[in-house]
């Protein structure tokens, strides 16, 4: 299994469970469209929280498994998975230790918040080995950043530290390791259980206050 | 006018250049300030991976010459005709497939600034003053400013700084979200260049071309059809890695 699904108090927890490094493999994908689905049909799920097994968030894909394997069907496939998972109506944040680079940040950035550990590293690298980011990343990353910076984050390859990170836009709040977990679950615990996309400058003001989160790193 | 304006090309490497030139000011005559064909032509270049639009000598461009817009609005529907072409010219720059990058020094007002939001990558030197002058000729921009500029710095500020016909600097243009880089006083070529090369050195066209349409088509197609462009896209670049590996690379 390349998921844990856990539920408590209403907070669904998809960790994923493939250390250290919790490479994505293709049966990833389809197990997070199962889990979504079920999501979709549990009365009480408030928040999803997406996080990785360990030290790490996860390194991306398999890239010799998806350079051997990625048809466009299994890549669209992937692609609607994600995009299912930012369709929700209930908050889903990704609490990010470590690294979270490629697809892994591809699909951090499909979810509707992003919390970071101090020390997360984060970025679309693909260009580094001739590929581009293929499920999604490059449009959401614009949206974030916007087109021209993301271009040129993308184009180069860039990784980032939290910290930058944050100033791009691209993690909504950084937490010291130890506290990032609880700060995502208070988070996910005071949002309303049916959210707004549009709404997300929003909620990030009224529910996480400044001195919450940067601030105290 | 007293000097004809005119638009050069040439290519440093794999970069292109397209210079405004003319007057002082490059005062830009014609809403389409090159020809379409020219413009496909330059860009159409074999291997070319990225294009510069900057301004000959001090500055970029202080725009189109309101007596000129004022004697064509007087010609029948010259003037709309005009407008359509400059609005098809920056379309295509903005559709490009490879980035474009505005290299402005100094003065980037009205139709200067326009072309510079239809690039995809804006980059200021440290002295440049950026206006939509129009408001104060009681007229509006004419080619797409007032649709791009919202997208960059919010439906407000965009407003304000169309309709109050204020110069902004280079460090609140950057606050704004207008422009992406400053660059040293004068020097927003060479950073743009150097910027260019870091973008697209070692990348293979294919890849650039390939990261340039994604971005495009989530302005211009269908979810589903971007997505199912995007996986497509993917999976050619994908093959051609494979490809590569196999045949020893490393």
């Amino acid at each position: 299994m390349a998921i844990c699904w856990t539920l408590e108090n209403g907070i669904g927890t998809i960790t994923l469970d493939n250390p250290p490094a919790n490479i994505l493999k293709m049966e990833f994908f389809s197990e997070l469209a199962d889990h979504l689905e079920m999501a979709r049909c549990a009365p009480d799920l408030k928040a999803i929280i997406l996080t990785g097994r360990g030290r790490h968030f996860s390194s991306g894909a398999d890239v010799a498994e998806l350079l051997e394997a990625s048809g466009p069907e299994t890549m669209l496939r992937n692609y609607r998975a994600l995009a299912g998972m930012a369709d929700l109506a209930v908050p889903v944040i990704a609490a990010i230790r470590g690294v979270c680079l490629g697809a892994a940040f591809e699909l951090a950035l499909h979810c509707h918040f992003r919390f970071g550990s101090a020390d997360a590293v984060v970025g679309l690298p693909e260009s580094n080995y001739n590929l581009m980011p293929g499920i999604g990343g490059l449009e959401r990353m614009a949206g974030l950043t916007g087109k021209a910076r993301a271009l040129e984050l993308i184009l180069r390859g860039s990784t980032m530290d939290a910290r930058d990170a944050y100033e791009r836009g691209l993690l909504d709040a950084i937490f010291p390791r130890q506290e990032l977990l609880p700060a995502a679950i208070a988070f996910a615990l005071s949002l309303p259980h049916d959210i707004n996309p549009g709404y997300r400058e929003l909620y990030l003001h009224k529910y996480l206050p400044k001195d919450q989160n940067i601030e105290r790193t | 006018m007293s000097k004809e304006f005119f638009t050069t090309f040439h290519c440093l490497d794999d970069i292109g250049v397209i210079s405004l030139s003319g007057s002082p000011g490059n005062i830009i005559p014609q809403p389409a300030f090159v020809e379409p064909e020219l413009f496909d032509e330059w860009t159409s270049r074999p291997g070319l991976k990225a294009l510069i639009i900057r301004g000959e000598g001090r500055n970029f461009s202080s725009g189109g010459d309101p007596s000129l817009i004022l004697q064509l609005s007087a010609r029948g529907n010259d003037l709309e005709r005009s407008l359509e072409a400059g609005h098809r010219l920056l379309n295509r720059i903005e559709d490009l497939d490879i980035p474009v990058i505005a290299a402005i020094n100094r003065i980037c007002f009205g139709g200067g600034l326009e072309i510079a939001l239809a690039c995809h990558i804006r980059v200021v030197s440290a002295n440049a003053l950026l206006a939509f002058p129009e408001v104060n000729h009681n007229l509006v921009p004419g080619m797409g400013g007032t649709y791009r500029l919202p997208s960059l710095a919010g439906q407000a500020q965009a407003a304000v700084t169309s309709l109050g016909g204020d110069i902004v600097t280079a460090a609140d243009a950057l606050k704004m979200g207008i422009v992406d880089h400053v660059a040293p006083a004068d020097a927003a070529f060479d950073y743009a260049l150097a910027l260019a090369r870091k973008m697209t050195s070692d990348r293979p066209l294919p890849l650039i071309r390939s990261v340039m349409k994604v971005l495009n088509n989530s302005r211009t197609l269908p979810r589903e059809e971007a997505m199912a462009e995007e996986t497509r896209l993917f999976c050619l670049l994908a093959r051609d890695e494979a490809e590569r590996r196999k045949n020893g690379g490393d």
